[in-house]
C-alpha cells in the first residue's frame, strides 16, 4: 500500500491509506471515497444477511458510522474490507437479535436480483430461475448458521478463504472446514430437489 | 471402491481451496477412481448452479436509491457524532493514526512517560535556591550523626587548650556544613539547617578519631533560641550514631553570650571571617 502522495490529488485517485489519513484530518471527501468504494458490498451483504430493505439500510448507515467512528484503529497494512465485512456481519446480529430475526441468507420476500434480465428473454424462463432461486434459499437456509455465513461469504459473495477468515474472526483451517461441509450438504440438496436430474 | 479421501476435501479440491500437496495426491488419486470422478463431476455442477443463481450481478434491492439513502444519513449524522464521542475516544483519535498497531503507541507513550518522569526528577533535584539541610532528626530532638563531616568546610582548629577536666593538651577541628558556609559567606548570616561540628582530640593523640564529638544545629522552629546542641560522645570515647539534644541551659546560653555571630564562635574561626571578607 502507498502513502499519502505529495502532490496533493483528487480524492478518488488515492489508496484507501491516504483516504483514511485524509479522513482522519477532517476530509469528509475522502471518507464519501471510501464509502462509495464499498457501499455496495456492504448494503449487498447486509441485505443478506436481514432480509429486507429497510433493516439492510439501517445496517449499511450503522456500518459506516461505526467505520467513520473508530477509523483511526484501522491496520493500514491490512485491506480494509474484512474490516468493513466483520463489521456488517456484526451490525446485522445486533439488529436481527434487537428484532428477534433469524439471522438468515436469504429471505423469502427478496426480490429477484435479476429481474432487469427478464425483460429481454423468454419468461418462463425466468420463472424457472426464480423458482430455482427460491429453492436453493430453502437449502441455504436450512444449513447450520456458521456453515451457512461461511459459504455465503465464499462461494456467492466470493471472498477468499483468508478473507472470510479475517472477516469471522477465524482460522482458514475452520473456514475450510466450514465451507467444505455446506458444498456437501448443499451438493446432496440440490440433488434431492432436482430428482436426481443434475 | 473404499477411498480415504471424503467429500468435504473433494468439495474443497474442486475450489481450488486445497493446500497444493493434497491438492496433488487428490489429481493421483483421480486418475484411478471412477466413483471419486463422479463425486467431483456432481460438486463442480452444484457449485455452478448455486453461484448462477444467487452470485449477484445486479440487485434491484440496494441500488442508487438505497445507497443515496444511506449516504445522506451517515454524512447528516457525522456533523454531529464527533460531539458524542467520549473523552477517551477524542484521546485516542488524536493520538493512535500513524501506529500500526495499538501495541507501539501505548509502548511509545510508556517510553515517553519514563523519559518524562525522569527528566522531572532531575529538574527538581537541580533547581536552584532548594537547599537541603544536613541536619537529620528521628523525631523533634534527635539528630543523627551527620555522615562524611570529614568532608566539611574546617573552620577553625584550636590547639593548646586545656580539658578542664583531665588538664590534658586538646586539639579542636570544627567543621560546618557547605551549604551553610557558602550561605553565610554570601550574606554573612548562618541558615536554618546549618550544623557546626566540634571534634575534640586529645593533644598526644590528636591524629586518631576524637574521643569527643559535639554538635550545634540552627532550627528556629524545632529550639528555643534558635540552636539546638548535641554531644554524641559515648561511653568509653565511644561516638554514637545519634544524639538527643542537650537542655536548653547546657550549652545555648554560653553561645548566645559569647558567640560573635549568631551563637557562633566566629571570632575564633578565621576561615569563615576571610571568607565572608572575599565575598
Amino acid at each position: 500500500m502507498s502513502g499519502i502522495p505529495d502532490s496533493p490529488a483528487a480524492p478518488a485517485a488515492l489508496e484507501i491509506p491516504a483516504l483514511v489519513q485524509r479522513t482522519l484530518s477532517g476530509d469528509s471527501a475522502a471518507f464519501e471515497c471510501i464509502i462509495s468504494r464499498y457501499e455496495r458490498r456492504v448494503a449487498r451483504l447486509a441485505m443478506k444477511l436481514l432480509g429486507t430493505p429497510d433493516d439492510a439500510q439501517d445496517a449499511a448507515q450503522e456500518v459506516f458510522l461505526r467505520a467513520y467512528k473508530y477509523l483511526h484503529r484501522l491496520n493500514l497494512e491490512k485491506p480494509i474490507e474484512p474490516w468493513l465485512m466483520r463489521m456488517t456481519v456484526n451490525v446485522c446480529r445486533n439488529i436481527g437479535r434487537k428484532r428477534k430475526l433469524r439471522l438468515t441468507t436469504f429471505s423469502e420476500a427478496e426480490p429477484p436480483e435479476t429481474a432487469a434480465d427478464h425483460n429481454s428473454r423468454d419468461p418462463y424462463l425466468g420463472i424457472v430461475e426464480d423458482q430455482e432461486r427460491q429453492m436453493l434459499r430453502q437449502a441455504l437456509n436450512s444449513l447450520p448458521e456458521k456453515e451457512r455465513i461461511a459459504i455465503t461469504l465464499r462461494d456467492i459473495e466470493g471472498f477468499s478463504t483468508a478473507e472470510v477468515a479475517a472477516i469471522l474472526e477465524s482460522s482458514e483451517t475452520t473456514v475450510r472446514s466450514q465451507v467444505s461441509r455446506a458444498r456437501v450438504r448443499m451438493k446432496d440438496a440440490i440433488g434431492q430437489m432436482m430428482g436426481g436430474q443434475r | 471402491m473404499n477411498c480415504n479421501f471424503s467429500r468435504e476435501t473433494l468439495a474443497l479440491f474442486i475450489e481450488d481451496d486445497l493446500p497444493g500437496s493434497q491438492a496433488e495426491t487428490v489429481i493421483r488419486h483421480l486418475d484411478d477412481c471412477l466413483h471419486c470422478r463422479q463425486i467431483c463431476r456432481e460438486l463442480q455442477s452444484s457449485q455452478a448452479f448455486i453461484k448462477s443463481r444467487l452470485r449477484p450481478a445486479v440487485c434491484s434491492s440496494t441500488g442508487a436509491e438505497f445507497l443515496d439513502g444511506v449516504r445522506e444519513s451517515v454524512f447528516t449524522q457525522i456533523r454531529n457524532e464527533p460531539d458524542r464521542w467520549s473523552w477517551f475516544l477524542r484521546m485516542e483519535r488524536a493520538l493512535l493514526p500513524g501506529f500500526r498497531s495499538h501495541r507501539y503507541a501505548f509502548a511509545t507513550l510508556a517510553l515517553l512517560a519514563l523519559i518524562s518522569a525522569s527528566l522531572l526528577g532531575q529538574i527538581q533535584r537541580a533547581a536552584p535556591g532548594v537547599q537541603q539541610s544536613a541536619a537529620v532528626f528521628e523525631g523533634k530532638d534527635v539528630l543523627r550523626l551527620p555522615e562524611r563531616y570529614k568532608e566539611w568546610v574546617v573552620v577553625g582548629t584550636t590547639d593548646g587548650l586545656t580539658d578542664s577536666q583531665s588538664h590534658d593538651q586538646t586539639s579542636h577541628r570544627i567543621y560546618v556544613d557547605p551549604t551553610g558556609y557558602h550561605e553565610f559567606a554570601k550574606t554573612g548570616a548562618f541558615p536554618e539547617g546549618t550544623v557546626m561540628l566540634l571534634e575534640r582530640v586529645r593533644a598526644e593523640n590528636k591524629r586518631e578519631s576524637a574521643p569527643a564529638l559535639e554538635a550545634s544545629v540552627k532550627d528556629s522552629s524545632r529550639f528555643k533560641g534558635g540552636w539546638g546542641f548535641f554531644d554524641f560522645t559515648g561511653k568509653g570515647g565511644e561516638i554514637d550514631s545519634k544524639a538527643r539534644a542537650l537542655p536548653d541551659g547546657a550549652c545555648r546560653p554560653c553561645h548566645e553570650l559569647r558567640g560573635q555571630t549568631d551563637h557562633v564562635f566566629t571570632q575564633f574561626y578565621p576561615v569563615l571571617r576571610s571568607a565572608r571578607v572575599e565575598s
